[in-house]
């Protein structure tokens, strides 16, 4: 008993460290967070693993009786198309910007979920990560537009509705990636945080199982879905005339 | 040397004031943080509650658009936590 106690504490003392690599190549020093880079990778090849493991049961012509696989993943993809692709502005969007908003929400969804197992951790709990994936959907956003409306024209857009608004724009715009990526970070770091220091302090039993699965399977799910959904408000947002 | 002497005396150093600051500031931070966030989401529920009374049939968008606006709200909540892990772990 003593000696649970003696990790659990150990596990507070822990809280919020960091293993680093640190790499030397070129002449710099590039450093890794070695869990969130597994744990990204775990969910990743889970996620690869799932597809491949549900395309087994498609293989059949399309007139036959769907199977029970078909029919769930019929299922998943109205739930996706309906709640994320539906609030693109236009259809050609939507059929083009669809894989990679769900790819992003089944990620960040799984990224959030896994952390719910014990001795995992969820990469999303890692700022460099959600970083990254905000400012994949700033560059990505920013990119369709030059497309979509022209480099003049989108230039054009930071000085809308009036020049001296130049500023408040381009500050504005910086700011899009910044909450977007410590929104995420922050909800499932907050989630952690709690869950351990309720377990190491007050109760090792009964209570962080139930507060794991509201801070992580609940807010995790909204989580994913909320930060899909921005994702897609910030390419409308960056396409519109 | 005075510095020195007083501190002889009280027995509390620079280091443990900076210590507690530290405390007081994180609780501080998070307190009045999230003050403005739980009234903003809570505002948003009422009126989303309020519209769902009114046309039950639109209860699936109103919710949908209820949690996206809930979560940006949180944001300025997220931010005090930001800065109160700054103050706890980092400085």
């Amino acid at each position: 008993m003593g000696a649970i106690f003696e990790q659990l504490t150990g596990m507070l003392e822990h809280l919020g460290e960091k293993r680093i690599a640190v790499v030397q190549l070129f002449g710099t020093q590039i450093r890794f967070d070695v869990t969130a880079l597994i744990m990204s990778w775990v969910v990743i090849m889970l996620l690869v693993l799932l597809a491949f493991w549900l395309r087994r049961g498609l293989r059949q012509p399309v007139e036959e009786k769907p199977t029970r696989t078909q029919a769930a993943l019929d299922a998943m993809i109205d739930l996706l198309q309906g709640q994320l692709a539906g609030n693109f502005a236009s259809e050609r969007l939507a059929v083009m910007m669809f894989p990679f908003v769900s790819t992003l929400f089944l990620y960040v969804l799984l990224s959030n979920w896994i952390g719910v197992v014990p001795y995992l951790s969820s990469p999303t709990q890692d700022l460099n990560v959600t970083f990254g994936l905000a400012l994949l959907v700033f560059v990505l956003s920013h990119s369709l537009a030059i497309r979509v409306k022209g480099v003049r024209r989108w230039l054009k857009g930071f000085a809308e509705p009036y020049p001296f608004m130049l500023p408040i724009n381009l500050v504005g715009e910086i700011a899009k990636p910044l909450s977007h990526a410590f929104r995420l970070f922050g909800n499932i770091l907050a989630g952690t945080f709690l869950v351990t220091v309720v377990m190491v302090k007050f109760m090792p039993i009964l209570v962080p199982p139930a507060l794991s699965v509201i801070f992580g399977l609940f807010f995790g799910g909204i989580q994913a879905f909320v930060f899909a959904i921005l994702a897609v408000a910030y390419i409308n947002v960056a396409v519109e005339e | 040397m005075l510095q020195e002497a007083q501190n002889v005396v009280s027995g509390i150093s620079g280091a443990d004031i900076a210590e507690a600051a530290k405390y007081i500031g994180a609780g501080l931070c998070m307190g009045i943080g999230a003050i403005g966030s739980a009234i903003g989401e809570g505002l948003a529920a009422a009126h989303a509650l309020d519209g769902m009374a009114r046309q039950p049939e639109m209860q699936g968008a109103l919710l949908r658009t209820m949690v996206i606006g809930q979560a940006i709200t949180e944001t300025t909540g997220i931010y005090s936590l930001l800065i109160a892990i700054v103050l706890l772990f980092v400085i």
